[in-house]
C-alpha cells in the first residue's frame, strides 16, 4: 500500500480523485459539476497543455528544460494559419518539420558547445517569439477555414474532440515508446547519469537532440492545431502556456532532476490541472482562483520535492525534542551534560555559574 | 594543444585583466568588435546622438535596468533566474499607489518592505529548503497573479493626489528613474564588491558545497540575494507606478524576459558565481540601444523582439569561449 503511495505516477491520479471529491463537495448538489460539457471541457484543455507538458516533460527526464516550446507554440501556430489555409493538413506538417528542425538544432548546439539547456532554450524562446512577431507582424491573423476549425472541435463520443484523441494517441505512443523500447530505457539512462550513461554505450549525444526534436514537434503539433481550433494566430503567448505545463509535469511526477517521471503520470498531472480550471469554472469561481490554486500546488509540490526538506525538517522536529527535554530542568533532574550542548548552556545559565567554556 | 591555463589575475593586481588563454583572448575581441560595431552603427545613424533620443533611452533603460539588478543577484547566487520579478514589479507599484494617502516616504518603504517580502518567501523556500527557483519563481507567479486580481478585481489603482508626481521631476538635471538606477547600480555593485555579503554570494553561486564546508550558510546569502531582488524589482514598481500614475498588473509584463537577457547579454553566467552589477547594465544599455538603432532605421518593432532573442542565443553560444567549453 505505502508503495503505491510513493509511485510518482501514482500521486497525480490520487490528487485527481481528491479534487474530484472536493469539487463535488463544492458542487453541493446542484448537478453543473458532473457534466460531460465539464469533461469536454477537461479534455478540450488537456489537448493544449498535454503535448506542451509532454514535450517539456520528457526533457527533464533527461535532466534538461525546453523553455522555447512556449515560442514554438505561438509560432507553430503562425506558421500553421498562413500555410494552411489550402491544404490544412500541409500546414501542420510544416509547423511539425519546422519544429522538429528546431528542436535538433537546439539540442546539436547543447551537445556540440556543450551548453546548458535553460540558457539555450531561454534564447530559443526569446527568438522564436520574435520570430512569431515577425511573421504575424505584430497582428492577431485570422485562419478563413471556418469548416476546420469546427471540425477540429467537433465533439466525438459526447467528451473527445479531435484535438483531444490526438493529444491521448501522442500520449500513448510516448507511454509506449518510453516503457517497451530500448530507445525509452537509453532516455532515462541519460537523464539518471548522463556520464555513466556514455560509459554504458549510449549515445547520449544522439539521445539529446532526438528528444528536443520530439519536444519541439508536440510543441508544434498543440500550437497549430490550437490555432486551428481558434481560427487565429498572433505572436503573443510566452508564459501563458510555460507555468501551467511545467506544473503538469511536476505534479505528474517528473524530476528536474532528471530519470524519473512516465508520459502516463505526465497525463494524471496535466488532467489534474485541467479539471481544476473546468471544475472551478463550472462551480462558478472567478479565473483567477485557478492561478492561486495553481500557483499553491505547484508550491507545495516543489517543497515536496526540494533537495533539503527532510534535512530541514529533522532540525525542526530536533529543535522541538530539544524544547521538550529542557522541561527536565524544572523538575530538578541532573543528567550529565556534555560541555557546549544546548543543556550544558542552559544548565550553567540557570545556576548562574561562571561558563567553563564558552 | 591548449594553451597553459594560469590562475586568473588577483583582485589586487591592477592591469588589464586579460585572459591568459586563447580562447578567452578570443572572447574579449569579440566582445570589443561588437561594441565597438555599435558604437559606429550608433555614429552613422542620424538621430541617435540627440538628447531626445538619448533621454528616452537612458528612461527606458531604467526600468530594465532596475529589474536585471535585481536578476543580476539571483543569477549570481546560482538559481538562474526568476520569473516573479515581473509581478514583484507590478504589486508593489500597486502597493505605492495604494499607501500614496499616507504619504510619499511611507508608501515607498511600504512598496519596497512588500516587494521585499514577496521574494523573501521565495528565498526561504529556495535556500533554505533547496527547492528549485524555477518552479518556485513560476509558482510565485501564479500564486501572485491570481492574489493580486482577487484584491483588485482586475482594475488598475489610481492616485487621489498628485503626490507621487515628485518622482517625475529631475534631480541635478537627471530624470529621477535615470537617478534612481544609478543609485541603485552603485550600491549593488558595492554590495557585491566590497561586503561580505556580496563575496559570499560569488562563492555560493560558483559552488553551494565548497561554500558550505567552508562554514557559510549558504540558505541565508541566497534570501539575502532574493531579498536584495525583490528591493530592485520594487524601486522599478515604484518609478513606473509614478511615472504612469497607475498601478496596474499589466505594468511588469514581459520584464522577467527583458531582464534575464539584459544579465546574459552584459556576462554573467547563467550557472552563476560571475558576473556583476555594471556588466547587467550595460547589457541593459546593449540591448537598450540595438532598439532605439533598429527603430531609428526604419524595422518595425517586431524585428526588435527577434534581434534580442538572437542575441541571447548568440551570447549565450559565445559564453562556451570563455569556460573553455
Amino acid at each position: 500500500m505505502l508503495s503505491v503511495l510513493t509511485n510518482r505516477s501514482v500521486r497525480p491520479y490520487l490528487l485527481l480523485v481528491a479534487i474530484t471529491v472536493v469539487l463535488w463537495i463544492l458542487d453541493g448538489g446542484r448537478g453543473v459539476f458532473f457534466t460531460t460539457s465539464t469533461a469536454f471541457s477537461v479534455l478540450q484543455q488537456f489537448a493544449t497543455i498535454g503535448l506542451i507538458a509532454l514535450g517539456l516533460g520528457l526533457s527533464m527526464i533527461i535532466r534538461e528544460i525546453d523553455l522555447s516550446v512556449a515560442g514554438m507554440m505561438s509560432l507553430s501556430g503562425c506558421i500553421a494559419v498562413l500555410t494552411g489555409a489550402g491544404q490544412p493538413g500541409l500546414g501542420v506538417a510544416l509547423a511539425v518539420v519546422f519544429g522538429m528542425v528546431w528542436g535538433l538544432f537546439q539540442g546539436a548546439i547543447m551537445v556540440w558547445l556543450r551548453l546548458g539547456s535553460i540558457g539555450v532554450t531561454l534564447g530559443g524562446l526569446l527568438t522564436l517569439g520574435g520570430l512569431a512577431y515577425v511573421v504575424t507582424g505584430n497582428l492577431s491573423i485570422s485562419y478563413p477555414r471556418m469548416d476546420v476549425a469546427l471540425a477540429v472541435n467537433h465533439p466525438v463520443l459526447e467528451i473527445f474532440s479531435l484535438r483531444s484523441l490526438v493529444a491521448l494517441i501522442a500520449f500513448l505512443a510516448a507511454a509506449f515508446f518510453m516503457a517497451r523500447t530500448r530507445v525509452g530505457r537509453d532516455v532515462y539512462a541519460t537523464g539518471s547519469d548522463h556520464r555513466a550513461a556514455m560509459v554504458a554505450g549510449v549515445r547520449t549525444s544522439a539521445i539529446v537532440p532526438a528528444v528536443f526534436a520530439c519536444s519541439g514537434m508536440l510543441a508544434a503539433l498543440a500550437g497549430s492545431l490550437l490555432s486551428y481550433s481558434l481560427a487565429a494566430a498572433s505572436g503573443v503567448a510566452l508564459t501563458d502556456v510555460l507555468v501551467p505545463a511545467i506544473a503538469a509535469a511536476i505534479i505528474g511526477g517528473v524530476s528536474l532532476m532528471g530519470g524519473r517521471g512516465t508520459p502516463i503520470g505526465i497525463v494524471g498531472g496535466v488532467l489534474v490541472l485541467c479539471l481544476l480550471s473546468s471544475g472551478l469554472n463550472a462551480i462558478g469561481t472567478p479565473p483567477a482562483v485557478h492561478d492561486v490554486v495553481t500557483g499553491g500546488v505547484l508550491f507545495l509540490v516543489a517543497i515536496a520535492d526540494a533537495i533539503d526538506i527532510d534535512r530541514r525538517l529533522f532540525a525542526v522536529q530536533r529543535y522541538w525534542r530539544e524544547m521538550f527535554l529542557r522541561r527536565d530542568d524544572h523538575i530538578g533532574l541532573t543528567k550529565p551534560r556534555p560541555p557546549g550542548s544546548v543543556y550544558h548552556k542552559e544548565a550553567v545559565r540557570r545556576s548562574n555559574a561562571t561558563p567553563l567554556i564558552k | 594543444m591548449k594553451d597553459q591555463t594560469l590562475p586568473s589575475t588577483s583582485r589586487d593586481d591592477w592591469r588589464l585583466p586579460l585572459p591568459h588563454s586563447t580562447r578567452g583572448r578570443v572572447l574579449v575581441a569579440i566582445r570589443f568588435a561588437a561594441v565597438l560595431a555599435l558604437i559606429i552603427a550608433a555614429a552613422s545613424t542620424p538621430g541617435f546622438f540627440t538628447t531626445v533620443s538619448l533621454f528616452s533611452l537612458l528612461n527606458t533603460t531604467s526600468f530594465i535596468g532596475c529589474i536585471a539588478i535585481g536578476m543580476t543577484f539571483i543569477t549570481l547566487s546560482g538559481n538562474i533566474m526568476s520569473f516573479a520579478l515581473g509581478v514583484t514589479l507590478s504589486t508593489s507599484g500597486i502597493v505605492f499607489i495604494a499607501a500614496l494617502p499616507l504619504g510619499l516616504i511611507p508608501a515607498m518603504i511600504a512598496a519596497l518592505t512588500f516587494g521585499a517580502a514577496l521574494t523573501a518567501v521565495q528565498g526561504v523556500v529556495i535556500g533554505y529548503f533547496r527547492a528549485n527557483p524555477i518552479i518556485v519563481s513560476m509558482a510565485a507567479l501564479a500564486l501572485i497573479t491570481g492574489c493580486a486580481t482577487l484584491i483588485t478585481q482586475g482594475r488598475g489603482v489610481y492616485p487621489a493626489g498628485d503626490e507621487a508626481a515628485l518622482l517625475k521631476g529631475r534631480v541635478l538635471g537627471v530624470p529621477i528613474p535615470v537617478a534612481a538606477l544609478i543609485v541603485t547600480v552603485v550600491v549593488a555593485q558595492i554590495v557585491l564588491s566590497f561586503t561580505q555579503f556580496g563575496r559570499q554570494l560569488y562563492m555560493v553561486g560558483s559552488n553551494w558545497r565548497a561554500a558550505l564546508a567552508a562554514g557559510l550558510e549558504p540558505a541565508r546569502v541566497v534570501l539575502g540575494a532574493y531579498i536584495a531582488a525583490g528591493l530592485c524589482a520594487a524601486v522599478a514598481g515604484i518609478l513606473m507606478a509614478a511615472r504612469y500614475s497607475s498601478g496596474d498588473m499589466e505594468l511588469g509584463i514581459g520584464y522577467d524576459y527583458n531582464a534575464i537577457s539584459a544579465v546574459l547579454v552584459g556576462g554573467t553566467a547563467i550557472s552563476g558565481g560571475e558576473g556583476s552589477a555594471i556588466r547587467s547594465l550595460t547589457g541593459a544599455f546593449i540591448i537598450a540601444v540595438c532598439q532605439v538603432l533598429l527603430l531609428l532605421n526604419g524595422f518595425s518593432s517586431q524585428i526588435q523582439f527577434l534581434a534580442i532573442g538572437v542575441i541571447v542565443l548568440l551570447v549565450i553560444m559565445l559564453q562556451t569561449l570563455a569556460d573553455g567549453g
